[in-house]
């Protein structure tokens, strides 16, 4: 029995005692790698604890009540819909008033200093509006809510893994990472607002399923039926989805991500609510922002990002060309690869190096402040110029050293929200890029990204991979049409840079079935559905050949016990014995409250689930089941001088629900330590068991399919001899030179 | 292209056949009209006009006997009249652009004429020549007709250059040819030396330019005052070259530097001077001699 780690309220370093510290002083140091795994990470509880307080519950329900939570998990998914929705159009509206008032404010200094000198005033005034703006995002994230950095991909993935990440679904998580996003895109970074959004939607469908926020000691008394980590993963998955389908406009894409990533635990039903989620999201989002845009009912802008309409008689496309299409899958895999590696390697150091938070600011604000300098170098000695078209899509267009009448080129890809990048490199009409500034612009944003991705803001890389594939894709695109040099149909990069961008996200996130639905479904076109499916499936297999996709890397080196579809291959040999933590700390069905409060007040071992024994098993019982217990004192010398007071009901665990009160909160006095709490009411009496013969797989699979926290290995005569746990099971991972096991370690 | 064009377009027909057949036809459309930019030597001999004549010896309609009544016939000759001499008109300023300005009157009048047809109220003798003359046929000819020239007036926006009524240009429009024409005549008193009309006739451009964007916001920019700016601009930055100089290269480049060199130094100093973050290992509990790496490498050998 093996389950350490810190409870969620309580910091663990704080309470090490200076004889701990010394056995503690005695362990290994090695420096932050990704063969660790952390001990902060505890499993959620998706087992549901069939004790005699639940079933009393169900007896009490009538079949109306059922038909209600029915009706009730409706309503909340449509409320996780409309929130995610109204969340993702405040990130919009703000990024673009801050955006334009820093764009428009850097225009006019740049068009006063072109003329009588001092552009290099501009310049610093472009680095300074950038590094204030990101500043400002990364002090939230660095100081407040560390857990709001990146994209929050990774973490969702984790929470729909079984991986409780503290923190993670917490209104002031959301807070931090909406008011992030929008300082670090406002900020001018390579980043996109598109990743947050599932983050956001996830803590918002926990939010409200709860009825309740802990962070505003608020309790609106609604959904206390769903206080459970089981039907709260359920509305996390929701509300993932919802975000998914807010940002791309894609509810198919987002109903297949949360099933992507999360599909261990699925049923029909389930899937059915989750799109209705989703629907409601993009269209509350296209609702009020076509009110912002000011042509109410008018909707046409379904997600964050818009690609635009990709008419299929315009850029036609044709069968055959998606075989030509062909030499494009290979640069996606690779590039993307490229791309993981770096920031590996990076993140590395950031985590070893740059662990302080006033160095991550610094750290975020000289990447801002580089990007606007490389963007301004590259605007300045740019020559591409090209003609102010009537239809351009260009908010800022920017002349500098162009003839009158005509804009720098480089100054689009560049001077712009990425956003807008991404969809003049998808729209503007032929020739107006030359290659050489997209050859450019595609190296530096390539570096710049790399580099962004994993600083502390909160932000996502869906836009700047779409934005590097993009440039690639339509310089590629330009190429061809030189190459074939008739007017033809190869005559329009803007698809070329389509599929180009789908090769590169697909390179760097390997996400497949969802991301191809989210490709088709934000262009609007399913023709191209079938060149997307190939570019995304050839740059999954190319680039898992180097290294695995960006988040899962991320992962990794944030030490998560994860697991992944299934055991490592070659590995039936290992048993349950040997994967199991042994001997187990287990209690009797009457049990001395000393005892458990000792064993729940010993920090070294830092214990979840006790089997309730003698001898044979008889049950399993959660330290969060106990706490609560000893909160409301149900002594067994109390139960007949309190017969007036109420029983314990399972409300009072929901109450409880998820932050439980750390042990050293409650007070036991010398007395009560004497006393003995009867168990056999609120164990579980039919937790899951294995033979200690049974292989590793197989655990595995029973883990992973039931979603479980503790799997009791017991012997012959059904005597507890040890107890697998996630960690356990996560150690294990196929390395360069077969089987690996990964460390356990403290951050 | 013209294999591959072929080749899909034999694909698609095959494909569509029996879903539907108008689906096919975008293709072979598509070819033809290829085809037809080829010969445009083919296309002019067509558009002589007729004359009234072998309008009607050409017209069957003559033999039926419900014929067109004389008020109608007037209404398409006067329709007739008014098209061409504004079709005219369009032509012959269409480079430079100049036909808002030349050609309103002939729009008005076409415009008033087409209202006068497609109006419902009946003219002398109590006939409608709105469903005789528009909506008869299939291809309503003289519906399209004008619709053309309408979509075109309308994508030249010569109504921001007139007056409300329609009747005359609008001041601002009056204003800026005339400074348009300053600017101008600077450059003609120049011709020669290109360094000096750069910096004399400066001062009119900028007039020029910073009137054009007020009027660009103000919504008064028609077609033909858009042609002479462009112009205006390309004689300023191609012909006689007035581009500003790129002179600050060597501070951009300092400062760009210094920006640069700034995350070596941080990267550098967090390498040297921040501690590196440890971890500590712990060793869980297990069931004797299972769970070392050694072990597990012993059991795979």
């Amino acid at each position: 029995m093996f389950h350490v780690g810190s409870r969620s309220t309580v910091d663990l370093e704080e309470e090490i005692t200076p004889e701990e510290d010394i056995v503690k002083s005695r362990l290994k140091e090695i420096p932050h790698n990704e063969k660790l795994l952390s001990l902060k990470y505890e499993s959620l509880d998706y087992d549901n604890s069939e004790n005699q307080l639940f079933l009393e519950e169900e007896r009490r329900m009538s079949h109306m009540g059922f038909r209600c939570l029915e009706i009730r998990r409706w309503v909340i998914c449509g409320l996780i819909g409309f929130l995610t929705g109204l969340i993702a159009c405040l990130i919009d509206i703000a990024v673009e008033e801050l955006a334009g008032y820093k764009y428009s404010a850097v225009k006019q200094n740049i068009e006063k200093f072109t003329e009588f000198g001092g552009l290099s005033i501009s310049l610093i005034l472009w680095a300074a509006l950038n590094s204030a703006f990101v500043m400002v995002g990364a002090i939230a994230v660095a100081f407040f809510e560390p857990i709001a950095a990146g994209s929050g991909i990774p973490q969702i993935k984790c929470y729909l893994n079984g991986v409780k990440i503290p923190c993670v679904v917490r209104l002031k998580t959301l807070a931090i990472k909406v008011f992030g996003v929008i300082c670090s895109v406002a900020g001018g970074l390579a980043v996109g607002k598109e990743g947050p959004m599932i983050h956001s939607g996830a803590v918002v469908a926990a939010g409200v399923s709860q009825g309740r926020s802990t962070s505003l000691k608020k309790d609106f008394k609604i959904f206390e039926y769903f206080r459970r980590d089981t039907e709260k993963r359920d509305f996390v998955s929701a509300g993932a989805a919802a975000g998914v389908s807010a940002a791309f406009g894609a509810p198919v894409g987002g109903v297949l991500f949360s099933l992507e990533e999360g599909a261990s635990f699925w049923n029909q039903m389930l899937t059915w609510r989750i799109f209705f989620a989703s629907m409601i999201s993009t269209f509350t989002l296209n609702f009020f922002l076509s009110i912002y845009h000011g042509k109410p009912g008018e909707l046409s802008s379904p997600g964050l990002i818009n690609f635009g309409r990709f008419d299929s008689d315009v850029s036609s496309y044709i069968p055959f060309e998606s075989f030509l299409f062909f030499p494009y899958y290979f640069p996606g895999g690779m590039l993307g690869a490229l791309f993981n590696v770096i920031n590996y390697w990076l993140t590395i150091f950031r985590i070893r190096y740059i662990h302080r938070p006033c160095l991550q600011v610094m750290e975020a604000m000289l990447v801002a402040a580089v990007t606007a300098t490389v963007a301004f170098a590259m605007i300045y000695f740019s020559n591409d110029c090209q003609p102010l078209g009537q239809d351009s899509t260009e908010e800022y267009p920017l002349q500098l050293f162009c003839a009158d009448g005509e804009y720098n080129s480089m100054a689009t890809a560049f001077f712009n929200t990425p956003e807008r990048s991404v969809r003049s490199l998808f729209h503007n009409p032929p020739g107006s890029y030359n290659p050489l500034t997209l050859g450019v612009f595609t190296l530096v944003y390539f570096v710049l990204a790399v580099w962004t991705y994993g600083l502390t803001v909160s932000a996502g890389v869906f836009i700047p991979s779409l934005l590097i594939g993009a440039a690639w894709g339509r310089l590629f695109g330009i190429l061809l049409s030189t190459i074939t040099s008739s007017q033809s149909i190869w005559a329009d990069p803007g698809k070329y840079a389509l599929i180009g961008a789908a090769a590169q996200l697909g390179g760097i996130v390997r996400m497949t079935l969802s991301l191809t639905v989210i490709m088709v479904e934000a262009t609007g076109n399913v023709t191209y559905g079938f060149p997307i499916m190939l570019v995304l499936m050839t740059a999954k297999i190319v680039g898992d050949y180097f290294i695995e996709g960006l988040y899962d890397i991320h992962i990794k080196l944030q030490s998560v016990p994860f697991l992944h579809w299934d055991a490592p291959p070659t590995s039936h040999w290992l048993t349950a014995r040997e994967v199991m933590s042994s001997p187990v700390t287990c209690f009797n069905r009457v049990e001395r409250v000393g005892r458990i409060v000792d064993v729940l007040s010993n920090t070294s071992t830092n214990h979840n689930g006790f089997p309730v024994v003698p001898g044979k098993i008889c049950g399993l019982i959660l330290r969060s089941q106990l706490i609560v217990l000893l909160k409301h004192k149900v002594f067994v010398e109390r139960a007949s001088s309190r017969l007036s007071q109420r029983r314990l009901q399972l409300k009072d665990f929901r109450d409880a629900y998820p932050r439980f009160p750390p042990i050293q909160s409650i007070h036991v006095s010398q007395d009560e330590r004497e006393c003995m709490m009867d168990l056999n009411e609120f164990m579980n009496p039919t937790p899951y068991t294995v033979p200690q013969e049974t292989s590793l797989p197989r655990v595995f699979k029973l883990f992973r399919a039931l979603g479980l926290r503790h799997l009791v290995v017991v012997d012959d005569e059904n005597r507890v001899v040890g107890l697998v746990t996630r960690k356990d099971l996560a150690r294990y991972h196929l390395g360069k030179d077969g089987l690996e096991e990964l460390q356990l370690a403290q951050t | 292209m013209d294999l591959s064009a072929k080749f899909t377009f034999v694909i698609a027909c095959w494909a569509v056949t029996f879903i539907t057949v108008a689906d096919c036809a975008i293709y072979p459309s598509e070819t033809s009209g290829d085809s037809a930019r080829k010969l445009p030597s083919a296309v002019i001999p067509v558009s002589q006009p007729s004359t009234l004549g072998s309008f009607y010896s050409l017209s069957l309609s003559s033999t039926f006997p419900e014929d067109l009544n004389e008020y109608c016939i007037e209404l398409l000759r006067i329709y007739r009249q008014r098209y061409v001499a504004y079709a005219n008109c369009l032509v012959t300023y269409a480079r430079p652009v100049k036909v808002c300005q030349n050609c309103y009157t002939g729009f008005n009048s076409l415009d008033g004429i087409y209202k006068n047809i497609s109006s419902d109220q009946p003219g002398p003798g109590n006939i409608s020549c709105h469903d005789s003359l528009m909506r008869s046929d299939r291809l309503m000819l003289l519906y399209a007709l004008f619709n053309k020239l309408d979509e075109i007036w309308t994508s030249a926006k010569c109504k921001q250059c007139l007056s409300k009524d329609q009747e005359a240009l609008s001041n601002d429009t009056v204003y800026f040819m005339a400074t348009l024409n300053q600017s101008l005549s600077c450059f003609e008193q120049y011709q020669r030396n290109h360094t000096e009309l750069c910096k004399d006739c400066k001062a009119s451009y900028r007039k020029l330019k910073e009137l054009y964007g007020s009027m660009d916001k103000n919504q008064t920019l028609c077609i033909d005052l858009e042609d002479a700016m462009n112009i205006t601009q390309q004689l300023w930055s191609k012909n006689f070259s007035c581009l500003l100089p790129r002179e600050e290269t060597v501070p951009v480049i300092a400062v760009s530097s210094f920006m640069l060199f700034l995350p070596i130094i941080f990267y550098l100093s967090s390498f040297l001077h921040s501690e590196q973050k440890k971890r500590k290992l712990i060793h869980p509990k297990r069931a004797k001699s299972s769970n070392s790496l050694m072990n597990i490498q012993d059991k795979f050998n």
